[in-house]
């Protein structure tokens, strides 16, 4: 015997076998079907006893098997049931000759047999017999099952007669020496008449009797038989037979412990009759005993409760009844047989340890050289038994061992598809998942080693299983997972074979459902690059969206009535954890930055890199990257662009590498760390794109300007120059603008250099091209200090707020910010200025010492002054004829100074203004000719009080007209010698309050031009009336005039000089007020 | 001598297996693996059996092994997770450690 069944167990010492074979040609559909009826008929209660009859049936039984049919009974074929298919009669001779073929093979130990005809009817099918039956057809037969029940009572009666016979041998008979096929020719010439040889006989026939007590419901006759056998065996050494008279025992008994069976699957069938088979047989034992015909000695002496082995002694008893076996070699099969019993009956008692030590006994009886299908179902044997005592590990290796064999290059046509099968059985075994998931979490923990030998082996199996997409998934999950015990030459051979594989077919986020019910969920690769920071960028600041301030009360009150709520606090504290408080636009590309690395020894190319998102339509625009060996963190920027509005979320990202699709959702990526990934998308607004008419530069303002600045002009101008720029902006979005509204904000600099406003035009046009005057004035101090070289920057910012479209409707609109960048060098300096009084009261003379602080020769000019030209470094004085001032009339004009509520600021308002005035007058202008540049010179900052009180005219304008013209020139008015001259005095009184009343007196003089005035003229010059003129009270802002005449008598040149009466003279008004002009009157002859 | 030294965290990896053939090491770690069963299968005996928890030897896989080893492995293993810098559940990487196997795993004669 050498084909063992691995599937034995206990109880089936109890059962009678029965082969169920085909004859002739039968469809194996038909025949199963058949067989399955066949098979329901597994236990029958004998008619006239208590006793229940167990079948084991097999289809496929080796005739070699049969032979040791003696040793133990329920190896012995006892029936026989054959199938076929006859269709006429004339084929039922032959039908039956075979049916009696078949019988032969197993004919020496068969009870009984059964015919089993299908498709034939007529005469031959009404004859009655009893081991013929015909059936029309295979759908037509319903009496199957009650034709086995009567062929299973008819085998019992065999069993029963044979049991009855063997048992009440008399002593003084011969009894015959059962003995195994391999004993056979060890008893030729033996001494049958010894007593040694007698009791073998004897044990032997015990040991037989005993089987057949079990196999016909007698469980407590056998163990008396059992036990009975043992003795006597015992006592001659008979190892063989008393290992099976021993392991008979141990059936026996544990069919008495364990009614619900030890062989698993078909425990539950044979539990419903179970309890019965163990009650019964106790309740009907007296009854039985005297049926049996026993000694009836015997059965009393030996206790019930002795008979049976205690689950402990089942255990010795087997080990012993092992041990024996083992001594004959060629009982290989039996020995394997009784260790898997063995086994099995350990795995109900929960003693594991001793079941692995049966297990791994079994493991090392070696039987015959193997065929590989018979390797395969041994190895998926250990494997089950090792599941079945709870070890797994154990059990995962054996599985594994029988999946390599099956694809053994032994093999012609290697199973790969069982392998594969095989392989994902011992999954559980290695604490291996197929989902990634399980993995996420923290670090690998898992015997990797022997976890990456077993994922290797499932890809190439699902590979050779012709199913690359399987070999993609599992290769993937290999990479995934192993990655970290992964040396850098297995990474590059695993993502090698990968790629190769994915060439032909790509790895999808699909999960891909095996025939056996498993899904293997899709590997996203997080690690191939492993993502450390995932965070949304807001849009560059040019592109920012602001809510309208007027609408912004709107959105956050409207929710509650109260200002503050500890709830409502809590909620958007909650929102506000998740969403980032800035927008992006509808339209607009927007960015994600995610820092990556690539664990990689090697290049990583991933391309078709793209966000996942949710909530708004969203237009993703994948890029490739390719990332170095081992990069350390590396910024990625993920792009997309939003098509509706609303609330996006950013739930990951997808990726290519290696030909495998990934989808990498944040949230099931470890260790990540994000500043939030929602956010809110506004509908869309025009974008404008700015260009001036100066190069752009890379100089940022100041960065506590605040303010952020997309784009920047720097510009280097001498003090005073201008510079005109061109802005151009133009519409680049796709929505039209409908405002823009531009304002221009200085920043204060470190240097205190103030700049004159810019002027702005058109704002309203699409494009619009405002000129910007940067006027830098030279500061007061630096006329002190001596840093006139100092280069000083002055810094502004314009900005362009547009909106329209959808955004503008929802009250959004954009900034766009110009920052200016000027870089000021001084050009000429007035070291110091000074008045000189000039000819006419109206006018004085401004003296003003210009230094060039340039390297380059300049010029100079005013409005009405000749050209100066100034070297290098070179000062020189200039002197500007200037009319006086009335500052009076324009401090207060711009209406919102009179805000200024303090005296100070006005002051300096009024200050200023006269500055400028005096600035526009003077229009001083420089220019370096070999630079090609010019500007203006202000003297604004360094006018102090006394010469500005020089240039500013007096508030009480004197006038002094000679014969109605005004006088107050170099140039003398003429008169007529012998006609009254009419002399005018007018006053117009500009200061705030009445002046006068004032007496004038007119003293006429003669300049001899050497210095002696010729005050003696009463001969030459007469007063028509008095010399003495009277003034009224003048008010403020009216004219008052006194009129007198003079006559000339002689020619010559007069001067006339207007006195004020000292006691008239209101003291408290300063004399500059009271300046007239000197009168200049040339007396020539009347022409006749 | 040892041919294989092992040291397996309660959630059934190795922290540390060295074995002396380098060239089959593989073999080694299912050898290891599948004898787990049996640590199992001891570990759940003593639960129940409540035998002394200070006895931390649970006995042999074969018979030829040295208790007085287990005894040297494990006062190692004890120093190992002694250190500061040591995450219980990585894997070992003590110099002392690799020293003391190397040293067990060295033939006596």
């Amino acid at each position: 015997m050498s084909v063992p069944d691995y599937m034995q167990c206990a109880e089936d010492h109890q059962t009678l076998l029965v082969v169920v074979q085909p004859v002739g040609i039968v469809s194996e559909e038909n025949f199963f079907r058949i067989y399955k009826r066949i098979c329901s008929v597994s236990q029958i209660s004998v008619r006239d006893s208590q006793r229940v009859l167990y079948i084991r049936y097999r289809h496929h039984y080796p005739p070699e098997n049969n032979e040791w049919g003696d040793f133990q009974t329920h190896r012995k074929v006892v029936g026989l049931i054959t199938i076929t298919d006859c269709f006429s009669a004339k084929d039922w001779p032959q039908t039956f000759e075979k049916f009696h073929v078949q019988k032969e093979i197993y004919g020496s130990t068969l009870y009984d047999s059964r015919l089993f005809v299908f498709g034939l009817q007529g005469e031959i099918a009404e004859q009655a017999r009893t081991d013929v039956a015909f059936y029309p057809n295979y759908e037509d037969c319903q009496m199957v099952e009650k034709r086995i029940e009567d062929f299973i009572e008819s085998l019992f009666i065999v069993l029963e007669s044979k049991r009855l016979d063997r048992a009440t041998d008399k002593s003084g008979d011969k009894i015959p020496l059962l003995c195994v096929p391999f004993e056979k020719k060890d008893f030729v010439g033996l001494d049958t008449d010894s007593r040694h040889y007698k009791k073998r006989c004897q044990g032997r026939m015990r040991k037989h009797v005993g089987d057949l007590c079990l196999q016909a419901g007698m469980l407590q006759d056998s163990l008396v038989h059992y036990h009975m056998s043992v003795e006597l065996l015992r006592s001659v050494n008979d190892f063989l037979w008393l290992g099976a008279a021993l392991e008979g025992l141990c059936s026996a008994s544990v069919i008495y412990h364990y009614p619900g069976g030890t062989g698993g699957k078909s425990g539950a069938r044979r539990f419903q009759g179970s309890a019965l088979s163990a009650e019964a047989a106790n309740r009907h034992r007296p009854g039985a005993l005297t049926t049996s015909g026993i000694n009836p000695d015997t059965s009393t002496e030996i206790g019930r409760a002795k008979n049976c082995l205690s689950p402990e002694d089942i255990i010795d008893k087997y080990k012993e009844a092992i041990s024996y076996y083992s001594k004959y070699k060629n009982a290989g099969v039996i020995e394997l047989e009784a260790c898997i019993k063995a086994v099995r009956v350990l795995a109900i008692q929960k003693r594991s340890m001793e079941a692995s030590e049966f297990l791994q006994n079994a493991v090392y009886i070696n039987l015959r050289q193997l065929s590989e299908e018979e390797k395969i179902q041994r190895y998926s044997i250990l494997s089950e038994l090792y599941e079945l005592i709870g070890f797994h590990r154990k059990s995962a290796f054996f599985k594994r061992v029988a999946a390599m064999q099956c694809v053994a290059p032994s093999i012609a046509e290697p199973g790969w598809r069982a392998c594969y099968k095989l392989l994902l059985e011992t999954l559980p075994g290695y604490s291996l998942s197929l989902d990634p998931k399980d993995f996420s979490r923290g670090t690998h923990r898992g015997w990797a080693a022997v976890q990456m030998r077993l994922l290797h082996e499932l890809v190439y199996a699902s590979r050779r299983m012709g199913n690359p997409a399987l070999s993609v998934r599992h290769l993937s999950f290999l990479l995934q997972t192993m990655l970290d015990f992964l040396s850098d030459q297995e990474k590059k051979d695993v993502t090698q074979s990968l790629e190769n594989y994915t060439s032909k077919c790509p790895g999808t986020m699909e999960p891909i459902a095996l025939p056996g019910g498993l899904t293997l969920p899709p590997v996203p690769f997080t690690k191939l690059p492993i993502v450390r920071h995932v965070k949304l960028l807001n849009l560059p600041a040019s592109l920012r969206p602001h809510k309208m301030k007027s609408l912004l009360g709107q959105n956050m009150s409207t929710k509650s009535p109260f200002i503050y709520s500890p709830i409502i606090a809590h909620n958007r504290g909650e929102e506000r954890s998740k969403k980032i408080d800035f927008q992006w636009v509808q339209g607009d590309v927007c960015e994600v930055q995610l820092m990556v690395y690539n664990p990689m020894p090697f290049e990583l190319r991933v391309e078709n890199m793209g966000l996942l998102t949710s909530g708004v339509e969203f237009e993703s625009l994948p890029a490739a990257l390719s990332l170095p060996a081992e990069s350390g963190l590396y910024p990625v920027t993920l792009v997309g662009v939003p098509q509706t509005t609303g609330t996006i979320t950013v739930n990951g990202y997808h990726t290519t590498v290696f030909g495998v699709f990934s989808d990498c959702l944040l949230d099931d990526l470890p260790g990540i760390k994000t500043s939030g990934s929602t956010v809110e998308v506004i509908p869309a607004l025009p974008r404008l794109q700015i260009s001036t008419s100066l190069p752009r530069s890379a100089h940022s303002l100041q960065p506590s300007s605040g303010d952020e600045i997309s784009t920047n002009v720097s510009v280097q101008l001498y003090n005073g120059e201008s510079q005109q720029l061109i802005i151009k902006l133009e519409n680049i979005g796709m929505e039209p603008l409908e405002k823009l509204e531009v304002t221009s904000k200085v920043l204060t600099t470190k240097d205190g250099i103030s700049v004159s406003g810019f002027p702005l035009s058109s704002p309203f046009r699409q494009v619009v091209r405002p000129r910007v005057e940067g006027k830098p004035v030279n500061p007061p101090e630096s006329s002190k200090a001596g840093d006139c070289s100092h280069v000083k920057t002055l810094e502004a910012v314009l900005n362009f707020k547009y909106s329209g479209g959808p955004g503008h409707t929802e009250g959004y609109y954009r900034n766009l910010s110009l920052g200016l960048h000027v870089e000021v060098e001084p050009s000429v300096f007035f070291t110091r200025v000074s008045t000189l009084p000039a000819s006419s009261t109206r006018q004085c003379h401004l003296l003003l010492d210009v230094f060039n602080s340039t390297e380059h020769e300049l010029t100079v000019s005013t409005r009405n002054s000749e050209v100066l030209i100034l070297h290098a470094g070179e000062c020189q004085r200039m002197a500007i004829q200037v009319d006086k001032f009335n500052f009076e009339s324009f401090p207060e004009s711009p209406g919102e100074k009179g805000q200024f509520a303090n005296p100070k600021q006005l002051e300096e308002e009024r200050r200023e203004a006269r500055g400028l005035e005096i600035h526009s007058k003077l229009g001083i202008r420089w220019r370096i000719p070999s630079l090609k540049r010019s500007g203006e010179a202000s003297v604004e900052g360094l006018l102090n009080q006394l010469v500005l009180e020089h240039l500013q005219l007096a508030p009480l304008q004197w006038d002094v007209l000679v014969d109605g013209q005004p006088c107050d020139r170099e140039v003398a008015a003429a008169c007529q010698v012998g006609n009254p001259v009419r002399l005018e005095v007018r006053l117009t009184n500009r200061s705030p309050r009445s002046v006068g009343p004032f007496a004038l007196t007119v003293v006429p003089f003669q300049d001899h031009q050497n210095g002696v005035h010729n005050y003696d003229l009463h001969d030459t010059v007469s007063f028509v009336g008095s010399s003495t003129f009277y003034l009224d009270a003048v008010q403020p802002s009216s004219q008052s005039a006194c009129l007198g005449a003079l006559l000339f008598l002689y020619t010559g040149d007069f001067f006339l000089h207007i006195r004020f009466h000292e006691d008239s003279t209101s003291k408290e008004l300063p004399p500059s007020w009271f300046c007239l002009p000197s009168v200049h009157v040339r007396a020539v002859e009347v022409q006749a | 001598m040892a041919v294989c030294v092992a040291v397996i965290a309660k959630e059934n990896y190795p922290l540390y297996i060295r074995s002396t053939p380098t060239e089959n090491e593989l073999k080694f770690h299912y050898m290891v693996h599948t004898s787990l069963d049996v640590v199992d299968e001891k570990i759940s005996a003593m639960g129940k059996a409540l035998v002394d928890q200070r006895e931390l030897y649970l006995g042999l896989l074969y018979p030829t092994e040295d208790y007085k080893m287990f005894r040297k492995l494990h006062n190692s293993y004890t120093d190992v997770m002694c250190n500061p810098f040591y995450n219980p559940g990585d894997r070992i990487q003590s110099r002392a450690f690799d020293n003391m196997v190397t040293s067990m795993m060295i033939p006596v004669c």
